[in-house]
């Protein structure tokens, strides 16, 4: 009975916070330990960006990561903000106002990985 | 007559004043973390990019990582990740598989196993960051202390 009922937005948002959030186990913390741990800020350089974004396998990889981690923090953040605001209309602008935020950093960051870094260019 | 209440007000006097027990420290610092990993990125989506749209400030945003504020920074989000996501876990398994163990005398156990668990995966990280950070900003090598060191 229950499954035949089409689920609300909001029930399939809360599923979708739960699955990306067990996916940003793996993506996310190998990020930060390769990256910040056993990289290290002082070896990171735009060289280093270069290469790594030479590699599709890395690309890819990093796209998930925007995707994922993006996404599950903006509407973590949608969350947040329904706690403290409760009028529907202003609940309205301020998930617009979300949607765009994520919308336009995401398709910045999406150019970039499918760009990739150009080394070349620094003076 | 008491000043009208907010749902802002509300809350920040419910955070001061509401003794909660461990479920609402544990709701707390979830989204304490996840908001502050959020912030950093943000900056970071954008300060990569440079790489492709401007790569001559890349070096120039990187540069600011490698300051010593920065790096504590780092190892405190290297431990917002880790917490958000053994907590994330946490609530994720219990929502979906054991609503049961929602009963407050059982989160007052998984609660404090997600703390263990996190400063456990932590530490290790942070450890090596605060060696590269004395090594790289105060030439201090702290492995030529150990008696079995260089
Ligand atoms: C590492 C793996 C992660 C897991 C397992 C995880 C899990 C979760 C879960 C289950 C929730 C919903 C909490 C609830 O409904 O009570 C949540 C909320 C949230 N997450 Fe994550 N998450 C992870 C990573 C991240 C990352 C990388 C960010 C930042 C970009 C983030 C930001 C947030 C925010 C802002 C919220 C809303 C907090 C709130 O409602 O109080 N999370 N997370
Ligand atoms: C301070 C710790 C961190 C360092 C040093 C670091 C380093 C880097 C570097 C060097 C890149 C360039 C691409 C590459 O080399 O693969 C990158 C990209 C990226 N990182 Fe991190 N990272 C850190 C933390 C994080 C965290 C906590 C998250 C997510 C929750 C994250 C998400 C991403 C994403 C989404 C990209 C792709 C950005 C784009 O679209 O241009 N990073 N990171």
């Amino acid at each position: 009975m229950a499954s035949k009922i089409k689920p609300s937005f909001e029930t399939t948002a809360w599923r979708w916070m739960r699955y990306s959030g067990i996916l940003l186990i793996p993506l996310a913390w190998f990020h930060v330990y390769l990256q910040d741990v056993i990289v290290g800020v002082h070896a990171i350089n735009i060289d280093y960006v270069a290469v790594r974004l030479a590699d599709a396998g890395w690309v890819t990889y990093n796209f998930f990561l925007l995707l994922f981690a993006f996404a599950h923090g903006m509407y973590g953040l949608r969350q947040v903000m329904f706690d403290y605001v409760h009028k529907e209309r202003t609940r309205r602008i301020f998930s617009i106002l979300l949607l765009i935020v994520w919308l336009v950093i995401s398709t910045i960051g999406a150019i970039a990985l499918a760009m990739g870094a150009r080394p070349e260019l620094v003076q | 007559m008491a000043a009208p209440s907010t749902p802002l007000k509300n809350t920040v006097k419910g955070y001061a004043t509401y003794m909660g027990r461990e479920g609402h420290y544990a709701f707390l610092l979830h989204r304490l973390t996840g908001l502050g990993v959020l912030l950093f990125l943000i900056i970071h989506i954008l300060d990569t990019s440079t790489v492709y749209f401007y790569p001559s400030l890349y070096e120039h945003a990187i540069e600011l990582y490698r300051a010593t504020p920065f790096m504590l920074g780092e190892i405190g989000l290297l431990f917002a990740v880790i917490y958000h996501g053994v907590n994330g876990l946490r609530i994720a398994v219990t929502d979906m598989w054991m609503p049961k163990r929602w009963a407050i005398a059982k989160q007052r156990v998984s609660v404090r196993v997600a703390l263990v668990v996190a400063t456990i995966l932590w530490a290790p990280g942070a450890l090596v960051m605060f060696y590269n950070m004395l090594l790289h900003n105060f030439h201090i090598d702290l492995l030529a202390y150990l008696p079995f060191g260089k």
